[in-house]
């Protein structure tokens, strides 16, 4: 099944749906890329809602290297293999504000470094005109001076360029350190001091919830690619819940490496 | 015998090679927080080292990993190359 795409429409579909299990996010991510690069859905920004916590790893991450795997199974932490390198990171729903952008190659700068900052500029502006002080810092970090607020992460196919992002509006620094493997002296509170120090949250700066957060990035998106609100199709709906089970939920792809 | 090594690249992305070796490089797995495309470029670049004596130079580990087919982000063939022969020192 395939979904004819409006010709006359131009700039992003922006969709936003409903919370939905981590192997479904990453499936939708696959599905979308591949679909734009056959020229069978419209240039997609897409906000993530989650259902549980999670911890997306990179593409080339070992499992066993990033995931305290038993601790994150007892307490309902999904893990799961990005379709991106990069890092793991720690993420509860209503903590993070991720976003993934499905462009045309074409919309994008040639250079891997410079796409990285054109790409990740919108949403920094967003949050400088919200009174957060972010700025890029090359490659794919989002950096305030008091840490890392979040990254972004990349991949092409064909004709089509995926960059996803997530940022952290809160977070629970001492679950982090128990879900991802980062170090020896794990949740003394030295190991706790330490990661503060090399992460900022947002609810640091600013009052406004996260949802007029994520507002305020689709609105930066749209004024610099035009478009407007839509829906995912029932066929990108299928294929992605077809992934998220036969791939982003199965061992052979999340312990792969 | 094998070993492992982990390695800091310039731009903050860390490179873990493990490595299984006699007087030759027998088998090495690359893994770590960078970019590779297309992603299945990483087996490649895993097999172009596998048959150099483990006391090969830099240079000859770094250019076998370059010979791949692929775009390195983050890090590049210097650090493949690094990492691989940290794990055998």
């Amino acid at each position: 099944m395939t979904d004819s795409v409006d010709e006359r429409a131009t700039g992003l579909r922006v969709v936003d749906p409903e919370p939905l299990g981590e192997p479904v996010h990453h499936a939708l991510d696959e599905t979308l890329i591949e679909r734009l690069d056959a020229g069978e859905c419209r240039p997609t920004l897409r906000v993530w809602r989650r259902t549980t916590p999670a911890v997306p790893f990179g593409r080339f991450q070992s499992f066993d290297d990033e995931i305290e795997v038993e601790y994150a199974r007892e307490h309902g932490v999904v893990p799961v293999r990005r379709v991106t390198g990069g890092g793991s990171m720690y993420v509860a729903p209503g903590d993070v504000v991720t976003y993934s952008l499905y462009l045309p190659l074409e919309w994008v700068p040639a250079d891997v470094e410079a796409s990285y900052a054109d790409l990740d500029q919108p949403a920094i502006e967003a949050l400088r005109g919200l009174g957060i002080d972010v700025r890029h810092e090359p490659l794919n970090d989002v950096e305030h001076d008091d840490g890392k607020i979040g990254g972004s992460a990349q991949l092409r196919a064909g004709d089509a360029v995926l960059h996803h992002t997530t940022m952290s509006y809160d977070l629970d620094t001492r679950e982090m350190l128990r879900v991802l493997r980062i170090g020896e002296e794990k949740l003394s509170d030295k190991a706790v001091k330490s990661a503060e120090k090399r992460v900022a949250v947002m609810t640091d700066y600013l009052t406004e919830s996260r949802d007029e957060v994520i507002d305020a990035i689709v609105a930066a998106y749209l004024t610099r690619f035009g478009g407007e609100e839509g829906t995912l199709t029932d066929a990108e709906r299928e294929r992605a819940d077809d992934l998220a089970e036969t791939k982003f939920s199965t061992r052979e792809w999340n312990e792969s490496l | 015998m094998r070993g492992e090594s982990a390695v800091k690249v310039p731009g903050g992305k860390l490179v873990r090679a493990s490595v299984t070796y006699e007087a030759h490089v027998q088998s090495v797995e690359i893994r770590g927080d960078f970019f590779l495309e297309p992603p299945e470029a990483l087996a490649a670049i895993e097999r172009s080292v596998e048959g150099l004596p483990r006391d090969a130079p830099h240079e000859a580990f770094a250019g076998a990993v370059a010979e791949v087919d692929a775009t390195l982000v983050g890090f590049d063939a210097d650090d493949v190359a690094t990492a691989v022969r940290e794990a055998m020192a």
